[in-house]
């Protein structure tokens, strides 16, 4: 058995395809793995994947081409999956991809294709999520900032949406928990940013109390007026909306003193 | 009436959220278009859900009444003109302010916007079209809008509002022109109809031309909503005037509303219970049966058996009724036939169908295209053969569905879940009223150990 070890990033989990696959020790012979996820195993051979853009390029290439551009979206999506064994499961998914073209997706009773499916799906349901429940605040600048801290690493499958929607304002969405954003320029393009020293996050925390104030102020209390005291369920909120999404959410934070007393007052007047 | 004149927006946004929330409908689904640069926004046509709130309903548009101020004085309204409530009204600044700012922080999808009838219907109409026209032409809103279109204003008036909304809507409010006659005495069936006969002839004449930016009339189409449980209407009269309504009228969405008895009245019922929660979700169950899974309302009710089972839902009650066409073998059904086996959806039966073009499929593969194997397992075979032995008698099945659906009910039904379920464990439950099910009918679902 070799095993090719790659680091945790789409390119190099393609070019450790490319090494895996060219090796031509046979599929039985090879795994991936991403470096430092799994202990080491006795009697295996382990080679450290180069990463070099051309060998990446001829995979994402081969992809497309062989079995469209669906398909290379879905390994896409799940290289951001927090799974350690995603490297893997992409090349098993990759062997049977050339195999059969864009009919691969259609062949869930495939484990190699339905692992696949699943991680994808896992990616897609998390991103689509945050499209919902990510909160921006408004800092003094101007910069809407929302904080988010998904499992898998999602943030740049939020930006397209967000750079569609809010085409003309500056925004920044930070990962908490990878330190990383994704930075948007008004009417400009979007990029990714790593926060290794948490200098940006720093930035942009400074000022988060502007006007943002009164505005989220008025969203918690329509968030709270809105709903049916006939009808409450909250079983069935937590099913719609997991309670691991709410630390980042306006209408669940806890409101600030000063506001406090004048809700209150809003309650009595109701 | 208490007239306020000088709340601030915080107390007004509390009175007009409070009034609007009895309002159903809060999909911003059906419209598609990109940003454009100078505006904000734009519309996913699958639609957002941004929050939920504390009733678990989806809150997807910031949904408010323009004014709570209303000459009506229908009977179930908590804005009825005879109600003694703090009144108040938004101005259309305001209104286009909370949505600007809402919708730049991603908490709302856009703006659904309503009223109670100020002064006439032409009157509020023509303010809720000033509204809009200020959100889209003077602050550039590119978001999703779903507007009502009052019963009785100008047809001119909803012509122009519609071309700046996305979805509009009229509230058929009660499901008959009795309960209409009873309840809101100043509203008629023929009132409620004509806006929404010409907001169907405006949507397809704007199908028919070609797009042109910011001119099409209700892209998203037209919904409605009515009442359940404020008048006697039984479950077969309220799905068949729904199903009529997406069939004459071509409605994207018929909403259904449990009434909750804000009012005290003489003519309303008492409802020692709530509101009625578990028949609107069986009505929801059926109209998604209607809409995608190629059911008729005649199918799944009859004027001999009128109403919903409150322990079984209309597809396990249809299938039932109907054993003599199953089981279905999975591997060389019909698509359609998919569709009607309890535990199959949409997405499922879409994935076997393209699954099964590649390999022959068992029970483990069926539960990962996300088939609900605990109940479509007794209407499946996978290469001809079932996953248990299972006798196909339909009083036999109905018991072991009864074991996962009396705790579904009890889910929607009652508060306190939990401390039901262990009641219902230790076996300690006797027969609730005359319904089937009980402490026998438990023991036997021990045949199949583990499946529950």
């Amino acid at each position: 058995m070799t095993v090719f070890t790659c680091q945790d990033s789409f390119e190099s989990i393609l070019c450790g395809v490319y090494d895996a696959w060219m090796s031509r020790l046979g599929h039985d012979q090879v795994r991936l793995e991403l470096e430092g996820t799994e202990s080491l195993e006795l009697f295996a051979r382990y080679q450290e994947v180069r990463e070099e853009a051309w060998k990446s390029a001829r995979v994402s290439e081969a992809v497309q081409k062989k079995a469209g551009r669906q398909v290379y979206e879905q390994i896409y999506r799940a290289s951001l999956s927090r799974e350690p064994e995603k490297a893997d499961r992409i090349y098993r998914y990759l062997i049977e991809a050339f195999r059969w073209g864009r009919r691969v997706e259609d062949r869930l009773a495939d484990p190699a294709v339905y692992e696949l499916f699943r991680m994808n799906r896992q990616v897609e349901r998390e991103a689509h999520h945050l499209i919902e429940f990510l909160r921006f605040s408004r800092t003094e600048s101007g910069i809407l900032y929302g904080t988010i801290g998904p499992v898998h690493d999602v943030a740049v499958l939020l930006a397209p949406h967000f750079a569609d929607r809010l085409g003309g304002e500056n925004w920044v969405i930070y990962d908490a928990g990878r330190r990383k954003a994704v930075v948007h320029r008004a009417d400009g393009p979007w990029f990714l940013v790593q926060d290794a020293d948490g200098s940006l996050e720093q930035a942009l925390k400074g000022g988060e109390e502007t006007d943002a104030e009164s505005w989220e102020g008025l969203w918690r209390i329509f968030h709270r007026h809105i709903s049916i005291a006939e009808r409450e369920n909250p079983a069935c909120q937590k099913t719609h909306l997991p309670l691991r999404y709410r630390p980042y959410m306006t209408e669940f934070q806890r409101r600030r003193p000063e506001r406090e007393g004048k809700e209150a007052k809003d309650d009595h007047g109701v | 009436m208490l007239i306020q004149e000088s709340l601030g927006i915080g107390e007004k946004l509390a009175i007009l959220a409070d009034a609007a929330k009895y309002d159903v409908a809060c999909t911003s689904s059906g419209a598609d278009r990109r940003g454009r640069s100078g505006a904000l926004g734009n519309a996913v046509p699958a639609g957002l859900c941004h929050s939920f709130s504390a009733d678990g309903r989806c809150i997807s548009l910031l949904k408010i009444l323009f004014t709570n101020q209303c000459v009506y004085d229908c009977r179930y309204c908590v804005n009825r003109r005879s109600n003694d409530v703090p009144r108040t009204s938004f101005t259309p600044d305001e209104v286009c302010t909370l949505t600007m700012e809402f919708y730049r922080r991603n908490y709302i999808e856009g703006l659904f916007l309503s009223s109670g009838v100020l002064v006439s219907p032409d009157y509020t109409m023509d303010l809720l079209y000033q509204t809009l026209w200020k959100l889209r032409n003077r602050y550039r809103f590119n978001g999703y809008i779903h507007i009502k279109a009052i019963p009785g204003a100008d047809p001119e008036l909803i012509r122009r509002t519609g071309l700046l909304a996305d979805r509009m809507s009229v509230n058929l409010e009660l499901p008959t022109a009795e309960g209409l006659r009873q309840l809101a005495p100043s509203k008629t069936m023929e009132r409620i109809l004509a806006p929404m006969r010409q907001i169907q002839t405006g949507i397809r004449e704007g199908q028919l031309v070609p797009w042109r930016e910011g001119r099409r009339f209700v892209p998203a189409g037209q919904s409605t909503q009515m009442i359940v449980g404020a008048t006697p209407e039984n479950d077969y009269q309220i799905l068949t005037a729904a199903e009529g309504l997406y069939r004459q009228y071509e409605l994207k969405r018929v909403f259904y509303s449990a009434f909750v008895r804000v009012n005290d009245d003489s003519l309303l019922p008492a409802l020692p219970q709530g509101p009625p929660l578990l028949r609107e979700h069986r009505l929801y169950q059926a109209d998604w049966l209607l809409r995608f899974y190629g059911f008729q309302a005649s199918e799944l009710l009859t004027p001999d058996q009128p109403n919903f089972s409150a322990l079984m839902d209309p597809k396990c009650s249809w299938a039932l009724r109907h054993m003599e066409r199953f089981p279905v073998e999975v591997n060389r059904a019909e698509y359609q036939e998919l569709l009607r086996v309890p535990g199959i959806g949409v997405k499922s039966a879409r994935r076997i169908a393209a699954a099964r073009r590649s390999a022959v499929l068992d029970f483990p593969d069926l539960k990962k295209m996300g088939v609900v194997l605990k109940r479509a397992v007794y209407f499946i075979t996978c290469r001809g053969k079932t996953m248990y032995p299972i006798s196909m008698d339909a009083d036999f099945i109905a018991r072991q569905l009864l074991g996962e659906e009396r705790r579904r009910q009890w889910e929607i039904g009652e508060k306190d879940v939990f401390r039901q379920l262990s009641l219902f464990d230790d076996g300690m439950l006797g027969p609730v009223g005359k319904a089937p099910g009980g402490r026998r009918e438990i023991h036997d679902s021990l045949y199949l150990p583990g499946l529950f």
